[in-house]
Parts: structure tokens; C-alpha cells; sequence
């Protein structure tokens, strides 16, 4: 009804107006964003893109006041909700017109169940008891939650969460809906979920939605409008998502933001000497892209085509074979509190391979990790690291052998310094002063962090605390490199240099054994992948010949885009392609 | 089954008539066993603790409904508890005091009175009352209910009630948080040796961590608070009622009647 009614008159007034915003943190010296003006018009979807610090998220705590109001920040220009500036209102106000959907789901739940949950926001209006329960039904019915309101919402599922969230700002009849990286916590089919539901959303036009989204695969799609900030937080771009990303690929490449799998698929292409006309944003239109290349009919218009005649043929998915397991595991059986969680797991891990074991949310992939690295001590005899039982092994024996890093770095800081952080396991094994010096140096410079020695490891920033973790699981010498969900809650740019590093660490001999759910990430990087299911392996192998057999979707999974774009060509020559470096190859040759 | 059997914020279950317990006041239940506690605390005769140990007992069996655990703990943990703290404070009793009594051991120099036994188990009894008594008002009160009393009927600012219903989830995520924190201090070799000392360096290891996990946890939860408009206005939606009606004004009056029945009848005996 209010909707309704706002809907009527919005064609002269936005929903939201920025101008010229600068907002600087209490402990900060520089402004971001920083001088930002834009709309937002009733019923858009409105996508926020910049680099990592480019102040994205504080901008998205400035649309609905808690900066300045209970962010201890300053706010310079103004924030116009419905013609008010925010500095002259409450955040209470605020609420019922913009409301917010942040990306921990664990972290704005604060009620038993999840009807209550809904409740919150009208109770906290003073609404009548009716009023509350008509909003709470129909918001929990949109995000397909009504027949779960009588139970905790710890028993839901990371998206089934994330979805509780959103049912909450619903609840509110907020006209605009702000959503902070909602899916980065997310599995894939967590992330399907809360697409499904933001779709339906946005269908009838009744609501804005201002996005703050690093997985553009899956929200390209409802995107009206872009708004790109630079690195220093200053407006790069605010046009309609056509003009933004087909226009403007390679500037938004420049400035460090990352664009749909499409579109860098294509990119490629182009840079190889396909002639590309328009660049494609999604996996349908990257497909219609290769469909509609000249002489496709004709027969093999590529060079390249007949050159891949199986994806196990593809250079890139064979490295060298290596006669040597590193890892080896038979019948790995692990329980936990009387439930059987990995039921008999055969693995043989090349050394120097880089392997990502992927599964859905309880599929068992920590677990085996865990198991692997002796961070729970497996049952003797079922696993073999280099020779070495990690059921038997003491600390410092094992530490020399995998290193394992933790998904959040600050769970394994135990020093008080960075260069002790890393000297720990190195004076475990009582090595010279002076050894330990070189040693402590060499990794400092190595990661990037020779100007943090004497820094506590919890005053780094996000990427130098991730890079000083894997720094100190590979001091000690450690042929073999264990990581749980490296990238898990990061956006693109650090992971990709996580990555990245990882990457560097693999070619210099390391094996690296990564437990993810994030496909497409991995498959630009890993040489094999294993599919657990269930406490079950699924299948291993190479990565290529494992994305191209349908194993991810059997196990739940998703394919990720490129692989899905590939498969649905109609020439068979563009189905063996699973990453991005592949496509250079079928230009090239 | 077993989560849903452990969930802190199920919906307070009405067990009809007999189980009138679960349908008091959470108020009256805490205000009703108070002055038996205190009385507890300074009273020195078996008699009291006995009596409240019936009472509590006796309500419990009628007016509770009792899960198998909660049974197995009243009746075989407890007792069990009770017997063995007889025992450990009897040893603890001054021999001084109870040589006028029978010995029931000797060990060399060392013996054992009846008396000794006798002021153990009192003891015993008189903490068994306690638990007992914060029982009733324990096994049948959910944590949102009396949170919504205080507000309610104490006039404790929801702000600060409901905050603190909101900050009880903050309890198995840290659990959680903690349990990895180990397991990763434990890999990176910061086992650090048995003994007290060890124990404790290796504790406050884990403080910095779960601290720091801890506090940007809470400025999360609080900003999403503060996004749904919590502490906005001076009241807000009660959707559970939870009156304190003329049952719960019986119960409390029966209750300290029955106190004070049990103190004079001791005292005149």
C-alpha cells in the first residue's frame, strides 16, 4: 500500500539522493568514499562496484544513517532519504525507508525463532500485535520461510539465513533495500537461494535495492544501474549497467573491479582476435556470443577447434605426473559426538599438485582437512603425509611437514609480534638464533611484510593477516600447504591475490591442498579437484575432466559460469573449455 | 531431535493443568522460593533442608513436566551428590566438636564420629535445598519468558532485557569459536607443557582471539540492531504477554506460608 502509493509520485523524486559524500572514520586519515554523488530511483537496482577500501561498505551504512549516527564516523555533503538528510532524522525513522541486509547472517540475528526474528523490526516500531504478525507472514512467505517460523534459526542454512534477513527488512515496508555483500558467507546453492528470492523481489518494481556485491555472476542480472568508486573512493561511474560494463570492461579492469565471468571470457576472446561486438554479461549471452560467431555453420571456424578433441587432452589439465603421493588416505573414517562424518575416504594427493576439495556445507570437507593435516588427530594408519602418521606425529614433526591455515588468521596468532609469529614453530625445532633470524627475514620479504616485524598480528590488515598465516604453516619448512576456505568471506581482489600467491608457492613445489566452495575460483588454479559428497568422495581427478563430467552438479554443486556458458554452445569444440586461460589457447592456435 | 530438545529459546511448552508450574509467572517462582534459599543459608538443623527438599521435590513431581534427563539428575545424580559431599564435608567437620558421638572409623590417630557425618550431611542437605528450590522456577522457565517478566512486571528497560537475550546467542558461536582457537594454538605448537602454569599461559592464549572475534561481533549484531529500529521509541510490541496474575499472587504467599510454617515448627520442636 505505501509502495503503492510512493510508486505514484516517484517519477521526480529519488529514493535516495547522494551528494558530494565524504565520509571519514574516527581512526582514519583519509576520506572514502570521498566526494560521491548519485541517486537512486524508486523500483532501480542499483549495483555498487570499487576495489577493496574503496569505502563500498561504508557508503552502504551512510544510506540509512548509522553513519554518522551509530558509526562513530564524519559525514561531510548529504545523504537525502525521501527529501531528509539523514544528519536531521533518526535511524529509527530511517529504518522504515531504507532498510538493511548485512553479509554475516549469524551476526543480525538476535532472536529464538525465526517468526520473532521478523517481529523484531515492527515490535521495535511500537506496530499493534496484528499489524506485526500481517507483516511478519507475508515477508516470511516471500522468502519461502512461513513453514519454518516456529524454530531456532540456528537449525536453517547459511542462504536459508541470509534469506530470514531479508525477510526481516521486508518487514520493515522500507521502499529501498540496502544489501552489504549478502552472499559472500554463502555456498553456491546458498547464494542461488537468495537470487531466487531477490528476483522476486525486484519483479513487480515496487522496491529498490542498492547492492553491494562481489559475485556479479549471479546479481548481473538484475542490475539496472552501476555505480563504480575508484580506489580513492571517488565516483568513477554511475550510468545503466549496459553502458557501465559492456563500455567500460577494461577501465573497471584498470580500477581493480571485478566483472562477470562472461564478460572476462569474452574479453579474452577479443584480445585474442575474436571479433566481439558486444560484450556478454551473463552465461546465456556468452553462449549466444559463440553461437553467433561467423561461419559457426560452416564447420570449424576456430583453428583450434579440432584441437580439442576431450577435455583430458588439454595441456593445461596434465601436470607433470608426479609417481610420488604426497598425500595418501585409506579408508579415513572420522567421527564426531556418535556421527559417522567421512565414511571410508580413499585420496592419493601427486606431490606438487594443487588440489581443491569442494562440496556443499557439511559435505565433509573440513573435516577431511582436519583429519589430513592432524589438526584432529585421525585413527592411526589411515593417512600418510610424506611418510609421516599424523595420529602419531608430535607438533613439531608435523609442523615441518603440512602446514595448515586456518579460515580465520587471527585463530592461529599465539605471539606478540609479527617476526615472532613466524620464529614460533622455527624455535620449537631449536634452531640457531641466527638461522632463525634469516629464516624469519627471508618470509618477511617474501610476503610483504618487512615494515610490520615489531607489529602485533592483529593490528594487519585483512590481506597481510592472511598472508602472514600461510606464511607461518610454511616456515617451518613444510613441503605440503593445507588451507580450510581460504577465501571465505573476501571479496574477489583479495582472493584472487591470495590465490595468486598460492599459485607461486605451487609452481615453486609446494603442494597445496584447498578445501572451498567456491568453483570458479578454484578452477582457475587447481591441476585436480576432489568432490566430496556426504562424507563420501564423489570423484577426483584432474580439474578439467572433473568439471566437464557433471560430478559438481551430482554432488549439489554447482558448474561454475564459464563451465555452464561452454556446455551450452552448440559447437561441441567450446565444451571441453573450463577456465578462463584455456580460451587463449583456442585462439592462439 | 537432540538440538531441538537443547534449544534455549523454544517456545515455552503448556503441559495442561497439573504441570501448573510452566503456567506461572517466572516471578512468582523466583519470589516464592527466595526467603526458603536464604533461610537455607544460615540454618544449621537437618529438619529445614529435609523439609525443603520435600516441598521442592513434591512440586517438581506434580507440577513439572520432567525430561528423562532432568529425572535421571534429580533423583540418582542428586542424591548421589548429596552422599558423597556427606562424606567429604564430614571428613572437613573439627572431631572436637562431635567426639561426644560414636566412632564410625578409625585410621591410626585419625576417627571418624557419627556427629562428623551428621553436620556433612547437613550441609549437603541445605545446598541440595537450594538447588532444589531455584529449580522450580529452573526447569520450568524458558530465558525469553523471564526476560519478558523483568520487562514487564520489574520495569527493567527493554533495552537493556533484550540485549541481553541477543548477547545469550553470542554463547555457543563463542564455544565454537573457542574449540577452533584451541584446536589452532594446539597444531601451531603452543601445547606448552602440563601444569597449572602451563595451563594458564596457554588460556589466556585463547583470550586475545576469541576478544577480538568477540567484540566485531558485537558491533555487528549492534548496527543490525540499530538498522531495525531497536531502542527507538520508549516501549515496544509485546507480542508474549506474561502476566502475573492471582495464581501467581497465591502461589508466592502459599509458598512463603510454607516457609514459615517449616521455620517455626523447627524452632518449637
Amino acid at each position: 500500500m505505501a509502495a503503492g502509493t510512493k510508486g505514484a509520485m516517484s517519477s521526480t523524486r529519488p529514493a535516495i539522493r547522494v551528494s558530494d559524500v565524504r565520509i571519514r572514520h574516527l581512526d582514519s586519515l583519509i576520506d572514502t568514499p570521498d566526494g560521491v554523488s548519485f541517486e537512486v530511483r524508486p523500483g532501480e537496482v542499483v549495483l555498487v562496484l570499487g576495489p577493496s577500501g574503496s569505502g563500498k561498505s561504508t557508503l552502504a551504512l551512510a544510506l540509512d544513517g548509522l553513519v554518522p549516527h551509530a558509526v562513530p564516523a564524519t559525514l561531510e555533503g548529504t545523504v537525502a532519504v525521501d527529501g531528509v538528510p539523514t544528519v536531521d532524522t533518526s535511524v529509527a525513522w530511517l529504518s522504515e525507508r531504507v532498510s538493511m541486509v548485512f553479509q554475516d547472517p549469524d551476526a543480525q540475528i538476535v532472536t529464538g525463532t525465526v517468526l520473532d526474528e521478523v517481529c523484531f523490526g515492527p515490535e521495535n516500531l511500537s506496530l499493534p500485535v496484528a499489524d506485526v504478525l500481517e507483516r511478519a507472514e507475508t515477508a516470511l512467505r516471500q522468502v519461502k520461510l512461513w513453514h519454518r517460523r516456529t524454530e531456532n534459526p540456528d537449525r536453517l542454512s547459511g542462504g536459508g539465513r541470509q534469506r530470514l534477513a531479508i525477510a526481516c527488512a521486508l518487514a520493515l515496508r522500507s521502499p529501498v533495500i540496502v544489501l552489504d555483500e549478502p552472499t559472500a558467507n554463502l555456498d553456491p546453492v546458498g547464494i542461488d537461494e537468495v537470487y531466487a528470492v531477490l528476483a522476486d523481489l525486484v519483479s513487480d518494481g515496487s522496491r529498490a535495492l542498492v547492492l553491494i556485491e562481489h559475485n556479479l555472476d549471479a546479481a548481473i542480472g538484475l542490475v539496472d544501474r552501476v555505480v563504480v568508486l575508484d580506489r580513492e573512493g571517488r565516483l568513477a561511474f554511475d550510468a545503466p549497467v549496459d553502458e557501465v560494463m559492456r563500455d567500460h570492461a577494461d577501465e573497471l579492469l584498470g580500477l581493480g573491479v571485478w566483472l562477470p565471468t562472461a564478460t572476462l571470457a569474452a574479453l579474452r576472446l577479443r584480445a585474442a582476435g575474436v571479433a566481439v561486438a558486444r560484450l556478454p554479461l551473463t552465461p546465456a549471452e556468452l553462449t549466444a556470443l559463440l553461437d553467433a560467431l561467423p561461419g559457426r555453420a560452416a564447420g570449424p571456424a576456430l583453428p583450434a577447434a579440432p584441437a580439442f578433441p576431450s577435455a583430458p587432452a588439454l595441456p593445461s589439465a596434465l601436470p607433470a605426473p608426479d609417481p610420488l603421493p604426497a598425500i595418501r588416505v585409506t579408508g579415513l573414517r572420522v567421527s564426531r559426538s556418535r556421527t559417522e562424518l567421512l565414511h571410508g575416504i580413499d585420496l592419493e594427493v601427486a606431490a606438487g599438485s594443487f588440489v581443491a576439495v569442494v562440496g556443499t556445507n557439511g559435505a565433509g570437507k573440513t573435516t577431511l582437512l582436519q583429519a589430513i593435516a592432524g589438526v584432529v588427530a585421525p585413527p592411526r594408519g589411515a593417512v600418510d603425509v610424506l611418510g609421516l602418521d599424523p595420529a602419531r606425529a608430535d607438533v613439531r614433526r608435523l609442523a615441518g611437514t603440512i602446514g595448515f591455515v586456518f579460515q580465520n588468521p587471527e585463530h592461529q596468532f599465539i605471539r606478540s609480534t609479527v617476526a615472532d609469529e613466524l620464529a614460533h614453530s622455527l624455535e620449537l625445532q631449536h634452531l640457531d638464533r641466527s638461522e632463525i633470524d634469516r629464516r624469519v627475514d627471508r618470509m618477511l620479504q617474501r610476503f610483504g611484510l618487512e615494515n610490520h616485524r615489531d607489529t602485533h598480528p592483529f593490528l594487519l590488515s585483512g590481506g597481510q593477516k592472511r598472508r602472514l598465516s600461510v606464511g607461518t604453516a610454511l616456515i617451518a619448512g613444510a613441503p605440503v600447504l593445507a588451507l580450510d576456505e581460504p577465501t571465505f568471506g573476501q571479496d574477489r581482489e583479495r582472493a584472487a591475490e591470495l590465490l595468486d600467491m598460492l599459485k607461486q608457492l605451487n609452481d615453486a613445489g609446494t603442494t597445496v591442498l584447498v578445501v572451498t566452495h567456491d568453483v570458479q575460483l578454484v578452477a582457475d588454479y587447481a591441476s585436480h579437484m576432489v568432490v566430496l559428497a556426504d562424507g563420501e568422495v564423489q570423484a577426483q581427478g584432474p580439474t578439467a575432466r572433473i568439471l566437464a563430467s557433471g560430478a559438481l552438479e551430482a554432488a549439489g554443486l554447482r558448474a561454475p559460469p564459464l563451465v555452464r556458458a561452454m556446455r551450452a554452445a552448440a559447437d561441441p569444440a567450446w565444451h571441453a573449455v573450463t577456465r578462463l586461460r584455456d580460451l587463449d589457447r583456442v585462439a592462439a592456435s | 531431535m537432540t538440538d531441538a530438545a537443547r534449544d534455549p529459546y523454544a517456545e515455552a511448552a503448556d503441559h495442561g493443568p497439573l504441570r501448573f508450574l510452566h503456567r506461572l509467572n517466572p516471578l512468582a517462582k523466583i519470589a516464592g522460593p527466595l526467603p526458603a534459599m536464604i533461610v537455607l543459608i544460615f540454618s544449621h538443623d537437618v529438619a529445614v533442608p529435609l523439609a525443603f527438599i520435600v516441598i521442592a521435590l513434591a512440586l517438581l513431581i506434580v507440577g513439572a513436566q520432567l525430561s528423562a534427563r532432568s529425572a535421571l539428575g534429580l533423583f540418582v545424580v542428586l542424591p548421589l551428590a548429596v552422599a558423597v559431599l556427606t562424606v567429604s564435608f564430614g571428613l572437613w567437620t573439627d572431631a572436637s566438636r562431635v567426639d561426644s558421638t560414636p566412632v564410625l572409623v578409625q585410621v591410626g590417630d585419625y576417627r571418624l564420629y557419627l556427629g562428623a557425618l551428621g553436620v556433612g550431611g547437613t550441609t549437603a542437605l541445605r545446598l541440595a535445598g537450594i538447588l532444589l528450590l531455584s529449580l522450580v522456577a529452573g526447569l520450568t522457565t524458558t530465558g525469553p519468558d523471564l526476560v519478558r517478566a523483568t520487562v514487564q512486571q520489574l520495569r527493567v528497560p527493554y533495552r537493556i532485557g533484550y540485549t541481553a537475550l541477543a548477547a545469550y546467542r553470542f554463547v555457543p558461536r563463542f564455544g565454537y569459536e573457542l574449540e577452533v582457537i584451541r584446536q589452532a594454538h594446539r597444531v601451531r605448537g603452543m601445547a606448552g607443557g602440563r601444569g597449572p602454569v602451563a595451563g594458564i599461559r596457554r588460556r589466556i592464549g585463547y583470550v586475545v582471539p576469541l576478544l577480538a572475534g568477540g567484540i566485531r561481533h558485537a558491533e555487528r549484531v549492534a548496527l543490525a540492531m540499530d538498522s531495525r529500529a531497536f531502542g527507538a521509541s520508549p516501549h515496544r510490541t509485546e507480542r508474549h504477554l506474561v502476566p502475573f496474575r492471582a495464581r501467581d499472587v497465591v502461589f508466592v504467599l502459599v509458598f512463603w506460608a510454607a516457609t514459615a510454617a517449616v521455620v517455626i515448627g523447627v524452632m518449637n520442636a
